[in-house]
Order: C-alpha cells, then structure tokens, then sequence
C-alpha cells in the first residue's frame, strides 16, 4: 500500500528539518511530500538541500490550494492513501497509524485526527476553541456530520476522496470546508483521538482578532456553500 | 439645445470614444466591453432625446427625472461589478490550477534531472 503523507509549508524554515526527521523515525515505510506554497524563508533551500521530495510552487496559493496540489501529485503517482500533516510540529507522527487505520480498513473515506476526544496535549486558545465550536455545530446542522475538530490538518484520505480532493478542494476556509464537501458527496468521514503539541517555531498565522473574525465568517460561509450544492447519494 | 444638453452629448460621446480607444488598444476585452458600452449608448440616448427618460418617469412612477437617471447608473455599476467579480474569480481559479500544473511539472523535471544524472 503506497502512502504520501502532504506537509503543507509556508515560511517554516525552523520547524522543518525537525518534523521530516520525525516522520522518518515513526514511520520509514511511507513518501513524504512538503508543498512549499511560496515561502519568503529559505524552506525550499531546505527541501532541496536535504533531497527531500518537494513541490515548490511559483506563487503563494494559500494552504487550500497547495494542499490540493499535493492531492494531485498523489493521484498522478497512483497513492493509494493521502495523509495530510502541518509543518510546524503540531502534528505528531506517532498517530499517523492511529489516523491511517480506520482508512486503511475501508471503514472510512477520511479520518480527522482529533485532540478533543481525549482532550489530551495541546488544546489550544479559548478563543479558538469557542470558533472550532461554532463551526462543528454548523458543520452538523449543514450536512450532519459529527466531527469536533474541525480545523484540525492532520487528516488521511481514502483513494477515491483524494482523486476528488485533486480535482475540487475548498480554497477559502479549506479544513472545515472540505468536511462538508467530502460528506455531501457521499464520502464518509470520521474522527480518530490524537494528542496534538503546541507548535515548535515560528509564527501561527492565528491571533485573536482573526479567531474572532474567522469564528463569525466560516459558520456562514459554510452555510452559502450548503445552499449552493446538492447532497449526492452514498458511495459504495 | 440648451447648454447642460450640449454637454451631457458630449460628455457621453467621449465616454464612448474612451471604451472604443481602449478596445483598439487592446487594454480591454470585447468581452467586458459590452457593459460598459451599453451604459454609455444608453447615456448618449437620454442625452440626446430628454423626452425618453420624461416618458420612462412617466411609466415607471418615479417622482423626478434626475432620481431615475441615478437609478439607472446604479444598477448598471451593480451589474458591471458584479459580473467583475465572478471574472476575477474565474481568473483567480486559473491561476490557481496553472500554478499547482506547473509546480507539478517542476518536480517532475528535477526528478527526471536527478535520474538521468544518476
């Protein structure tokens, strides 16, 4: 079974070097892929120095779009499960397997990595928590889904939702967004417990400002998407 | 023909001569040009024949000539920034999907460099 595990990476110069050396201790047999989406730092330096398989894209496409293209890179080099982790050490490589099992066994089409089911490790902000919230009740209301961390980025696809992910994936809020569009397509997804860490280097792109704004715009961007598409039938 | 006549002929004329200059120019595709020349047709109409846009008050029941005419400008810009709109994002999702095409075929290339050097 071929797994691509996609790191998204945006200025991450001080995290990368760590994450990737991680990943190969907790687990040697699967590819990884870092899609640099335009970082000003010296991450691509970084990539190509170290000979790591990487994407580098021309311009800075936000983390829906480069997270797409590694879909895409996945389905031209035929891979049969996608696992998205973050960059910035979030994310621990030790529960890729715990993510990768329900996927792995056809139970599920997507599996979320959640830190709120244990509610163990690093659980972030108030304020972030209250928006993750906001946007899991809507996300239930919009197509019933029950998944409680939303926003989360360590995720594993199935085959046929990376081959639609490839070809559609939300660009604007793309974590909670591609929940709704995955489940109203007939894709089935699920949460698996995590325990997440608070990140190693540099700068979130997150303060309390853009929680409260992103907490108020998500729930109802996630609604106009909902009035915009129609629910398609299970897949089998 | 009073004076303030004069001038709104003008003015649209050269409205028009504005859109026409820059579709020669090739600064602006016939495509988008449409709107804008429709608006200015319609601009160089009341100007020229005033008793149109007395009959238009006339139907529609506006109270004064001038709040129709501002009626009518707003709805064409609405419409004009509208359909603006739905072309950036259809320019937005272009350049997105040449982007991760290219940045595909970029690491193809470095890799079938780094074979062919092996």
């Amino acid at each position: 079974m071929k797994i691509l595990v996609i790191i998204p990476c945006y200025n991450e110069e001080e995290n990368l070097e760590r994450v990737v050396a991680r990943l190969q201790k907790e687990a040697p047999q699967v590819d990884f892929l870092i899609v640099n989406d335009c970082s000003t730092d010296s991450s691509a330096a970084i990539c190509k120095a170290n000979g790591w398989r990487f994407l580098d894209l021309p311009s800075n496409l936000g983390i829906g779009g480069g997270v797409q293209s590694g879909y895409q890179y996945a389905v031209e080099n035929d891979y049969d499960i996608t696992v998205q982790m973050d960059g910035d050490g979030q994310h621990d490589p030790a529960y890729l397997e715990a993510v990768l099992a329900p996927v792995i066994a056809g139970e599920l089409d997507m599996a979320v990595g959640s830190r709120f089911i244990t509610k163990e490790g690093f659980q972030t902000s108030f304020m972030r928590r209250l928006g993750i919230r906001i946007i899991s009740a809507t996300i239930r209301l919009v197509c019933g889904a029950k998944v409680r961390d939303v926003t989360s980025g360590f995720r594993a696809c199935g085959k046929k939702l990376t081959a639609f992910y490839a070809r559609s994936y939300a660009q604007d809020y793309p974590e909670p967004e591609a929940i709704v569009s995955a489940v109203l397509n007939g894709y089935r997804v699920g949460e698996v417990p995590v325990v997440m860490q608070e990140r190693m280097g540099g700068v979130s792109s997150i303060n309390l400002l853009r929680s409260a704004y992103y907490m108020i715009k998500v729930p109802l961007a996630l609604l106009v998407y909902r009035l915009s598409i129609r629910r398609k039938a299970a897949r089998k | 023909m009073d004076k303030l006549q004069i001038a709104l002929i003008i003015g649209s004329v050269l409205y028009l001569a504005v859109i026409f200059w820059l579709l020669k120019k090739n600064k602006m595709s016939i495509r988008y040009s449409l709107l804008w020349l429709a608006s200015g047709a319609v601009m160089l109409l009341f100007a020229c024949f005033p008793y149109l846009a007395k009959v238009l008050r006339a139907i529609t029941g506006v109270q004064v000539v001038s709040n129709l005419i501002f009626l009518l400008a707003i709805v064409f810009m609405l419409i004009i920034l509208l359909s603006l709109t739905s072309a950036l994002s259809a320019l937005v999702d272009k350049v997105k999907r040449l982007t991760q095409a290219n940045a595909l075929l970029e690491e193809r290339v470095r890799r079938l460099e780094k074979q062919q050097q092996d």
